[in-house]
């Protein structure tokens, strides 16, 4: 007798537990953070062969400081992406496109990394993640009479995505070489990468490229 | 003979094979299937303090947040009302935005959550910060946290709450109040936002129900 009695408590028991389960499952149903393992990313969004005005082009060289966490030795993806850039920054100087250049943090212009550091007096801005903010590149852009900018650098999930976006929103043509952007890992440049190319509000002003596909 | 000329176009090919690919890093679009996510962020208990925290309603207004364009932001809408409702009840000012693209006002904020009183109402695209008084608004009543709840997750969310992060507030993102047209935006957003380099001190992922006033 007791023991059926100790048998249906536990039935009743467990069925409670079930039930406050599914309940408190079901107040926080349909989160991003329940579906998360549920997620692929879309395609890879198509790169384009992209021609650029010198006279009215700037090349953004963002962060290129090779200290971490820029582009340091816990980022070896940022250093991979040097080689390209050198090439970019030599082609974009012969065709006279203006490079402007940017630090974040304790930095400054003497840090950059030597393969790719300014010269003469090409432009250094400093600020965190969005170059725009508390700078005077909308300033600098817009008396030099630029139209597009070309965006590279590091972090691709910082610098490149925010200044990217805010060039975009400042009615700027924008060109993001994806061998020229470099994060801690993949799923953040392809996010950076998707973002860029999908973006609401960027309107069809960003274009996705490869460094040796931007003719001047 | 034949067979060292076919070695011979063999070497040349594998040569310049091997020579574009080190002249070529490759970058995430040659990786781009093989990418995964990154575990489930934590979400966080956040106890607020009602008189120094703004609940920002980013872009709930009828032209995009409907069944037919964007379903996932109504279905939403309850629990973001929920925290509508307890925000006001504990005195926490509200502020909403809309946008120009399409254009938008404050009377076209969806019903269930519109505005009350003298709420105020910006509008910009994306960067809810960016052409608007926002800044002044928060700054004037001494707001330093922002609670972003809204969509579209990868337009108005994430760039105003990644602004808002540099312009100094701390920023705290419901994973159940922001709402994309599919779960990778919404994904990224959220991970992003958590994560992204020089801000991410300065968020805290929560849910709606961890939210104490």
């Amino acid at each position: 007798m007791g023991g059926r009695f100790a048998i249906i408590a536990v039935a009743l028991a467990v069925a409670a537990t079930m039930i406050c389960n599914s309940v408190s499952s079901s107040a926080s149903a349909n989160d991003i953070v329940d579906e998360w393992s549920k997620v692929s990313p879309p395609p890879a969004p198509a790169i384009k062969q992209v021609k650029v005005d010198p006279k009215t082009t700037a090349l953004l060289m963002l962060d290129f400081v090779p200290h971490d966490p820029y582009c340091g030795d816990r980022k070896p993806r940022c250093g991979a992406t040097l080689p390209a850039m050198k090439r970019l920054l030599g082609n974009a100087r012969i065709h006279g496109t203006a490079v402007i250049y940017s630090v974040a943090g304790k930095y400054e212009a003497s840090d950059i990394a030597k393969d790719v550091a300014p010269a003469g007096n090409e432009p250094v801005v400093k600020s965190k993640a969005d170059k725009f903010l508390n700078t005077d590149l909308e300033k600098i852009l817009k008396e030099k009479g630029i139209q597009t900018v070309v965006v590279t650098g590091t972090a691709a999930n910082g610098a490149v995505l925010y200044t990217a976006s805010g060039a975009a929103l400042r009615g700027l043509k924008v060109i993001v070489p994806v061998d020229g952007l470099s994060a801690n890992d993949l799923y953040e440049e392809q996010l950076t990468v998707w973002q860029l190319a999908n973006g609401p509000g960027f309107g069809g002003q960003v274009t996705i490229t490869r460094s040796d596909m931007i003719e001047f | 003979m034949r067979v060292g000329g076919w070695m011979l176009v063999a070497g040349v090919t594998l040569a310049i094979g091997l020579g574009a690919s080190t002249l070529r890093a490759a970058s995430v679009i040659d990786n781009w299937a093989s990418v995964k996510a990154p575990p489930a962020p934590e979400l966080k208990p956040v106890k607020i303090d009602p008189k120094t925290t703004a609940l920002l309603m980013l872009d709930y207004i009828k032209q995009i947040c409907n069944a037919e364009r964007y379903p996932r932001c109504p279905q939403r809408l309850p629990t973001v009302k929920k925290l509508l409702d307890q925000a006001r009840a504990n005195g926490v000012m509200i502020v909403y935005t809309g946008t120009t693209t399409p254009n938008s006002e404050r009377a076209d904020i969806v019903p269930s959550v519109a505005p009350k009183g003298d709420e105020p109402f910006v509008k910009s695209v994306l960067d809810k910060f960016l052409n608007t008084d926002l800044e002044k608004i928060l700054k004037d009543k001494g707001i330093t946290t922002v609670i972003a709840v809204g969509q579209l997750a990868q337009g108005a969310v994430i760039t105003t709450g990644s602004e808002a992060a540099q312009r100094g507030f701390k920023v705290i993102v419901a994973v159940d109040g922001i709402a994309a047209q599919d779960d990778y935006y919404e994904q990224y957003t959220v991970w992003h936002l958590g994560n992204a380099p020089l801000l991410s001190n300065r968020v805290t992922l929560t849910s709606t129900d961890l939210i104490k006033f």
